[in-house]
């Protein structure tokens, strides 16, 4: 059976979702999109199917909040699966305020949907002039950022230079890690955000050999040392606001990884912390194993696979990747450090 | 399954082919006509009384048919369609309710005091012989309803429990059970004793009506979609399973007792279950194409339907519980006859 990829479009109330959604919808490029928004607004429909729906966040009987899921995602994907013919994708709008946590899960934790669709890339779309005012006032704009496969920094024409400089500088605080792609009028080519393949285990390395090492990580480092020490914080208001503080943690190791030591470790820092970890992805040079071991997560819920063969002459580093909240450098490096094979 | 001769001992069975999924099926109160309402729009009205090939109808939803059931005041069927139409077929298609924007994904019938419930959203619209009512708004969208077996009570499915409503005196307050999660299936049972749940937690819920005391079966690899009681409300069964699964709730109930397991092995997982009205007959759909009927009684099983065709989406019996009709995602509906 083959899944349809569906795309999750994140971003804060005016930041261009909409206009992103008329220019898929109308452009010229011969696919079939379902476009799931929040209600009907002005769309160009031609090809594609619109359907509006409530956004319906469903808890599990547990009580966790990882296991949080968009039933009414559940029900449109349940319909749309009856369609004759095969769509060449769904995307998601979320609302402006919306935490894209349940929306992701709910490609993991529903089995009907996991089997019907796959989540291909969380897309944010961001107000360049907005962005920094709204980054401190709730946690959804950074919590936004945070889950992005792909950023579009969009209104680029609204702000100077500096600005924006400022607004990339703290984008890369939050995530590091997604394509950011500065845009006026949402105006993208749309292979840039749809078919990215952003969470297919399988192509990870395929298409982003480097996605740990694009340049960034040594901004980024530099940010992380920044986040963890409240002296650095330059919002004098706060402790609160270092304990929310939203960012990210990269890990490596060059020595051979145990896979039972890394399983147990993973799942463990998942369970516990998994609330506060957005998004999670490695690759790992497992003690014994040919292949590469390539997996992510969306907070609990994990998927790992084995990838392509480590090349000759490739240096086998383990790499690990976590984007998220209050996240504890020093226990995650150690707990990696154990993971190695002795 | 290697046994020679196998699919020549299988019953005789009739088969269209759709080319759409299957979203539901049900026979006319006559039993003569099978309604069957497909993903492309189309609802087929196949005379089973006649096995020359039918013709495919024009589309009578824009969109998809998703959900079709017996009328239960008249002949021939109401469907509901996510263009957010309700239609009742007959020579013409007319058309009860349009809700711009909602699915009509859950329908259900009662034929004794000729009510019709249909979910519209957070919504259900109820047509009975007191005129057009509209229940609600629930909590979250119903998943599905269900009427009490004397048709004087029509239980929702929703976030956070279900709610009863009772639908003589009109003016009854409702009745809210709560369990926390989404409830994805509802069936009373056949003795009115108790409510069960699908739910999205890949377990079964159940409420003893007299006490509102509930208990929960967990466990399921995936959510039960479809729920089914014996007709003698001696044992539940649900979709999700490899085998035959029923709780049994005779005598003092379920609790502490393990549930009966029968059927055969290696069919792949239940999607889809229906029980027969008179006898203590389970009909059972799986992934793989393949339908069993199943005894309760004894707990015997026996292979109707090879694998094949896609996944089972909807079964249904004949009003005289001789036929079943078995619908798959691939489109394929077959008419099998057990009178053998």
């Amino acid at each position: 059976m083959s899944q349809v990829p569906v795309t999750v479009l994140t971003g804060y109330l005016g930041a261009g979702k909409t206009t992103l959604l008329n220019r898929i919808l109308t452009e010229n490029h011969g696919r079939k999109y379902a476009v799931v928004i929040n209600e009907f607004g002005e769309l160009g429909i031609d090809n594609d199917i619109v359907v509006g729906t409530d956004e319906e966040i469903f808890e599990m009987n547990n009580g966790c909040i990882c296991c949080t899921v968009r039933g009414d995602l559940i029900r449109v994907i349940g319909g749309l699966a009856k369609r004759p013919g095969t769509l060449d994708g769904i995307i998601v709008e979320t609302t402006g305020l919306a935490d894209p946590g349940p929306v992701a899960q709910t490609f993991f934790q529903d089995d009907e949907v996991r089997t019907r669709t796959r989540l291909d890339a969380i897309v944010t779309v961001v107000d360049a002039r907005h962005f920094l005012l709204h980054v401190d006032d709730g946690v959804e704009a950074r919590e936004q950022a945070a889950f992005a496969d792909v950023i579009l920094l969009n209104k680029t024409d609204l702000v100077s230079p500096e600005e924006l400089a400022r607004v990339e500088a703290r984008l890369r605080q939050i995530n590091p890690y997604a394509r950011l792609h500065r845009t006026q009028k949402s105006a993208v080519a749309l292979a840039e955000i749809l078919g990215r393949h952003a969470f297919d285990l399988k192509r990870i390395l395929e298409i982003e050999p480097d996605f740990l090492e694009q340049g960034h990580h040594h901004l980024h480092d530099h940010d992380h040392e920044h986040c963890d020490d409240p002296t650095h914080d330059h919002h004098h208001d706060s402790h609160h606001h270092h304990l929310e503080n939203i960012g990210s943690i990269s890990l490596t190791s060059d020595k051979p990884i145990d896979e039972q030591k890394f399983q147990r470790w993973i799942s463990t820092i998942l369970r516990e912390f998994g609330t506060d970890i957005f998004r999670s992805k490695g690759i790992l040079d497992i003690s014994g194993a040919s292949k590469k071991y390539v997996f992510q997560g969306v907070h609990m819920m994990m998927d790992g696979d084995w990838g392509n063969l480590w090349k000759d002459g490739e240096s086998r580093m383990s790499k690990l990747v976590f984007i998220g909240r209050k996240l504890d450098a020093e226990q995650l490096r150690r707990g990696f450090a154990a993971c190695a094979t002795r | 399954m290697s046994e020679p001769g196998f699919a020549e001992r299988l019953p005789p069975s009739r088969r269209v082919e759709t080319g759409a999924w299957v979203s539901g099926l049900t026979y006319d109160r006559t039993g003569r006509t099978l309604g069957v309402a497909c993903g492309d729009g189309r609802v087929w009205c196949i005379d089973t009384t006649n096995d020359s090939p039918p013709s495919p109808p024009e589309p009578a939803h824009r969109g998809v048919s998703l959900s079709i059931i017996a009328n239960p005041s008249g002949d021939s069927f109401i469907s509901g369609g996510d263009d957010g139409r309700l239609l009742r077929h007959g020579d013409a298609a007319r058309e009860l309710e349009s809700f711009k924007g909602r699915w009509f994904e859950r329908l259900a019938g009662h034929t004794k005091t000729a009510t019709l419930a249909a979910v519209a959203g957070k919504e259900i619209v109820v047509y009975g012989a007191s005129g057009r009512r509209v229940l609600g708004p629930h909590p979250s969208t119903v998943a599905d309803i269900d009427f009490s077996p004397d048709g004087s009570r029509l239980v929702a499915a929703h976030y956070g429990g279900v709610t009863i409503h009772v639908l003589k005196p009109a003016d009854a307050a409702p009745r809210s059970l709560e369990w926390k999660g989404s409830h994805v299936a509802v069936r009373y049972s056949p003795d009115a004793r108790f409510i069960a749940t699908g739910t999205q937690d890949n377990a079964l819920h159940v409420w003893r009506l007299a006490t509102g005391k509930d208990m929960q079966m967990s466990g399921y690899p995936v959510k039960v979609k479809q729920l089914a009681w014996s007709h003698d409300a001696r044992f539940l069964f649900g979709t999700a399973t490899s085998l035959f699964t029923g709780w049994p709730f005779a005598g003092k109930g379920p609790e502490g007792k393990p549930p009966i397991q029968f059927g055969d092995e290696g069919a792949g997982i239940m999607t889809a279950i229906a029980a027969h009205a008179a006898d203590s007959f389970i009909a059972a759909g799986f992934d793989t194409g393949e339908v069993q009927v199943g005894d309760s009684k004894t707990r015997r099983s026996a292979v109707i339907k090879l694998a094949g065709d896609g996944q089972v989406s909807a079964l249904a019996w004949s009003p005289g519980g001789w036929s079943l009709a078995v619908g798959t995602d691939q489109g394929v509906v077959e008419l099998i006859d057990l009178r053998r």
